[in-house]
């Protein structure tokens, strides 16, 4: 039988969970990389989960330096740990002209979901994440609907089953 | 905050940054998920740039304090340290608005307010 501990880890596990309706941009602005991670941060400076905007930003700038978080099929999955972020927190934007990302296949991403987290010595939870948003989109139709969907419970419903198959 | 904290603060981030893309394992859970980490010295040669932007005895601390704890640079919390969560004193405050880096005095991480 579970032990409550391990029930809550669960379902702070959950993509879903981290997936709040403040942190959505319907239609991103910026056409370029560095403006597009400009304007997502600042909606998270926005929301109080960057403590500071500059910092966060210059540390997603350094993980794309490592090798780009565009990872084909128009998807990006920008993250980063850093010291001034307060709270583990995913950002989902859309972009429908979408954004010069240099992804592995040099095609525009249209669906970005910017994972921050605090840094801590290890955060299991973080790759979970990323694992999940990664596995959530493999399959075209599911990318085509959170495209098409109309707002973010929609979207947030999508992926939710998609988790919730796996 | 001061532009020396701001540098660690970076530098601190990057570390870690460093540090994962050098560990085998984070490594590769990264790159099976499509991510790859083919820039890691890139990112060695920027932490070299940002390290001389850093007060030679200020980075000292911080490299030397670095090989105790993986978060040197922690933020204050009301009178508590981040790090070690212990009350720091109402000087420290006092201290830190002079314009001075501050070090917890239990566990001496360098601190920031926020």
């Amino acid at each position: 039988m579970p032990t409550a501990p391990s029930i809550e880890l669960r379902n702070e596990t959950y993509l879903e969970h981290h997936l709040r309706p403040a942190l959505f941009i319907p239609e991103l602005k910026s056409k370029k990389k560095s403006a597009a991670l400009e304007e997502m941060v600042a909606h998270l400076a926005q929301h109080q989960v960057a403590r500071q905007a500059d910092a966060l930003l210059e540390v997603l700038r350094q993980r794309e330096a490592l090798g780009s978080t565009g990872i084909g099929k128009g998807i990006a999955v920008p993250h980063a740990r850093s010291t001034m972020v307060a709270e583990r927190a995913v950002l989902l934007a859309r972009s429908s002209k979408g954004v010069e990302f240099d992804a592995v296949d040099e095609s525009p991403v249209h669906l970005f979901f910017l994972i921050v987290a605090p840094l801590t010595e290890k955060d299991p939870i973080y790759l979970q994440m990323l694992a999940q948003i990664v596995r959530s989109v493999r399959l075209a139709p599911v990318r085509r609907k959170i495209l098409e969907a109309p707002d973010f419970a929609a979207i947030r419903t999508l992926i939710g089953a998609q988790v919730g198959n796996e | 905050m001061s532009s020396q904290l701001e540098a660690l603060v970076a530098l601190q981030d990057l570390d870690m940054m460093i540090r994962e893309a050098k560990d085998p394992e984070r490594a590769t859970q990264e790159e099976e998920l499509g991510f790859p980490l083919s820039g890691v010295e890139k990112l060695e040669r920027t932490r070299e740039r940002l390290a001389k932007q850093i007060d030679e005895r200020l980075l000292q601390t911080y490299e030397r304090m670095s090989r105790r704890y993986v978060r040197v640079v922690v933020a204050v919390a009301g009178r508590v340290c981040l790090g070690c969560f212990m009350g720091l004193p109402t000087a420290a405050k006092r201290k830190a608005e002079a314009g001075t880096v501050e070090n917890c005095e239990n566990c001496g991480r360098i601190l920031y307010r926020l």
